[in-house]
């Protein structure tokens, strides 16, 4: 007792040292350690103490009581699993691109506040919430999100939250497809090695549907194997005079082939293409990640960007916008993160064994994907800073050639020569890595440095390669498997106007469907790529916006469940994070439509553009496409934002009501049955 | 033997069994050895599919349901 109670302690002393150092450091570099060390000693405390507390008194989490897999197992879906390999499954399924690519373009502020955010966002908000989340869904028989919020608060608030999640859907595929576009423009060895995954997976599905039918971890074998040789022979491409300009690209011919590819993906039989290419990109990414967490321990470079920039006051070049609210909404992902909540109503309800597991999966799994997201941080941090910028910041602001780059940027107070950025251009295997925005290419070279001094110097280039494939292609299932419940969605919601139209099955009904959703992840996708800015610019806010917004109706609907059982004393622990993501996410919809410098707000940038028109400076067919693009994100913000009010609006209702006592506090749980596992 | 295993089996192909089933689980595949002692243990009287046809009806309702992959 005494010496667990002694271990804490010096848990914590470690923790509170690290941060100290981290608050107080006024060096050239800082190690990477004291990142590390800062933000597992949070998670551990946090874990030990804060989500007991959530767990036990807020939750009550009850191991008498049997859940959904034990009452309603049938092997498939309803599955009892023991709790580690459950939250491998649960860690799978939610670490996405998102917690890698937010940080990286966060750290044009600085290391120090998306440590901050991401650390003590996680513990206090998004932790939190895929914590209730998970346990609401697995106390109804793993009901999803929106079904909880039409039967805890009502039809509208669950129809409100459906076409919600359909809109973020439109804009995360297209903001997420334009990071791969960013990342595959004008690099043959990118654009052979993605291009490989393609028939690298139907093989695998043919494998496991016909060939060797339900033989899946053969398949996958086979198929990593074949993709560390495409990423081989990429490079034998690239280098190649007479096979280069076959896999040469511009970034709209790009885009326009992953929303064809989004189309047949959509289309198709599952097991054919969308299913192997989820079990390849798995397989990557845990053991990718699993990689980069070795590599950083072994190698803890010394970060070189400084804890806070100059750019903390909006003027940034990556993005636009004040440290607060922009901090807030770029980091959306490893801090909290409202998609988790979609995840943790899915596959996992179905499959714990205990009530008490859900701690360990809900709120411990949200922690690892912060660790992520801290990693990704560091990964842009030990960057020289100079090249962070070149590569991060768009092309028309650097001026095209290596030579204004450096100028540009010497003007920031970063040093960085030409012969710098051409050096480490040449050093992984690409042309250029000027105006590279988006994230993945700064993240890939940030890996690639730690991966080559930890397992092997002179590699860079494959190293690099190999990062820009883990991510392009966990990007890309996403785009394929969302392009896909996309698709139900929407032949849901028709299916409540003309009943034909919801038959899932229905070819008609298929391609229909398909084809609007990919149209409107790829309209999106396609003024992001003719964007003068890049279209990071405006399409990370608006999808960082859209996501938070989600988490803010998850934690109403967390709210109401916690009210509803009864404990209404400590809704704090959602009503707190709810709080300040309100506060830090309509602010930010609010100056990105309304704010009067043209590089942060919509309108204000219309107007800009419009008075550019009326000078000759922009041509009228270009200038009337910028403008109505500017206003319909305009438009899109302002739907998110009324439809975050409305829910929280309805909620808050609710909560009156019952607090009120003219309505009982009654949570509409499946009800008890006593567990046959033995205690 | 790669891709089968059942609780039930013995030795080190147990072991490795074992380990299948936590690979498959953990990356969303379907466990046919599960469903083996799942059909055995609750309802011997059902007939038993094929590997292949577990698989196939697995796969087709997976991407149904609601996200299963995050941002």
């Amino acid at each position: 007792m005494i010496v667990r109670r002694v271990g804490w302690l010096i848990v914590a002393l470690i923790g509170a040292t690290a941060w100290a150092v981290l608050a107080l450091h006024r060096g050239e570099t800082i190690n990477a350690a004291w990142v590390v060390l800062a933000a597992v000693g949070t998670y551990l405390l946090a874990y030990r103490f804060y989500s007991r507390f959530l767990a036990e008194r807020v939750l009550g989490l009850n191991d008498r009581r049997a859940t959904p897999a034990e009452r309603l197992t049938n092997g498939r879906d309803f599955v009892p699993t023991s709790r580690w390999v459950l939250f491998g499954h649960h860690f799978a399924a939610i670490a996405g691109a998102g917690p890698l690519v937010g940080p990286v373009l966060a750290a044009q502020f600085g290391y120090l506040p998306g440590t901050i955010w991401l650390v003590f966002g996680v513990v206090l908000g998004g932790a939190v919430q895929d914590f209730i989340i998970l346990f609401g869904s697995m106390r109804r028989d793993g009901k999803s999100l929106g079904q909880m919020a039409k039967e805890e608060t009502g039809p509208i608030t669950g129809l409100l939250a459906m076409v919600a999640v359909l809109a973020i859907m439109v804009i995360l595929l297209a903001v997420l497809a334009l990071v791969v576009v960013n990342a595959l423009k004008d690099s043959p060895w990118g654009v052979f090695t993605i291009l490989c995954t393609i028939p690298i997976a139907v093989l695998m599905g043919f494998w496991m549907k016909v060939w060797r039918p339900g033989r899946t971890l053969e398949a996958s074998a086979f198929g990593v194997a074949m993709l560390m040789v495409a990423l081989v022979g990429g490079r034998y491409v690239a280098e190649s005079p007479g096979l280069a300009p076959y896999f040469t690209y511009s970034g709209l011919t790009i885009a326009y082939g992953m929303i064809a590819y989004g189309f047949i993906a959509s289309v198709l039989p599952v097991w054919m293409l969308l299913c192997p290419r989820d079990y390849l990109s798995t397989f990557m990414k845990i053991g990718t990640i699993l990689l980069l967490a070795i590599g950083i321990v072994l190698v803890l470079p010394p970060l070189k960007l400084p804890a806070v920039t100059r750019f903390i006051d909006g003027t940034g070049p990556v993005f636009a916008g004040k440290l607060f609210p922009f901090a807030f909404i770029t980091i959306a992902c490893g801090a909290i993160s409202g998609f988790h909540a979609l995840v943790a109503s899915g596959t996992t309800p179905k499959m714990l064994i205990r009530e008490s597991d859900a701690r360990l999966i809900g709120y411990g799994g949200m922690l690892m994907e912060s660790f992520v997201a801290v990693m990704a941080l560091c990964a842009a941090a030990l960057l020289d800073p100079g090249i962070y910028f070149a590569i991060n910041a768009p092309l028309t602001t650097l001026g095209g050639t290596v030579q204004s780059a450096a100028e540009v940027i010497r003007g920031w107070g970063f040093s960085v020569s030409p012969g710098q950025i051409d050096a480490l251009a040449a050093s992984v295997g690409e042309k250029t890595l000027l105006g590279r925005t988006g994230g993945a290419p700064s993240l890939a070279v940030g890996m690639a440095h730690i991966f080559s001094s930890a397992f092997g110097q002179g590699l860079m280039a494959l190293w690099y390669h190999f990062a820009i494939m883990f991510e392009a292609l966990f990007i890309l299932t996403t785009v394929d498997t969302g392009t896909r419940v996309g698709r139900f969605m929407l032949q849901e919601l028709a299916g409540q106007i003309w009943r034909p139209l919801g038959r899932t099955s229905w070819y008609p009904s298929i391609v229909l469907a398909s084809a609007l959703v990919v149209a409107g992840w790829g309209y999106f996708l396609v003024q992001g790529v003719l964007d003068p800015l890049g279209g990071i610019n405006s399409l990370w806010p608006l999808f960082g916006i859209s996501n938070q917004l989600l988490a803010s109706v998850a934690l109403c609907v967390g709210t109401t469940l916690i009210i509803k059982s009864g404990k209404a004393r400590y809704a704090w622990v959602t009503l707190l994070p709810l709080a300040w993501l309100l506060a830090a996410t309509l602010t930010a919809g609010w100056q990105k439509v309304f704010a009067d410098d043209p590089r942060l707000g919509f309108l204000a940038h219309a107007a800009s553009v419009a008075e550019q028109v009326a000078a000759g400076a922009v041509g009228a067919t270009i200038g009337a496409r910028l403008i109505f693009n500017d206003r319909l994100d305009a438009v899109v913000t302002i739907t998110f934002m009324v439809i975050t009010v409305l829910v929280l609006l309805s909620s808050a209702r609710e909560w009156v009501l019952i607090l009120t006592r003219r309505k009982p506090a009654q949570a509409r749980e499946s009800p008890f049955v006593e567990t046959a596992y033995a205690g | 033997m790669l891709g089968r295993g059942t609780a039930g089996q013995r030795g080190s192909g147990a072991v490795f069994g074992r380990l299948a089933s936590v690979i498959r689980r953990i990356s969303g595949m379907p466990d046919y050895g599960a469903y083996l002692e799942h059909l055995r243990r609750f309802h011997p009287d059902r007939p038993v599919p094929t590997e292949g046809e577990f698989y196939a009806e697995f796969v087709r309702g997976r991407y149904e349901d609601g996200p299963t992959r995050c941002c």
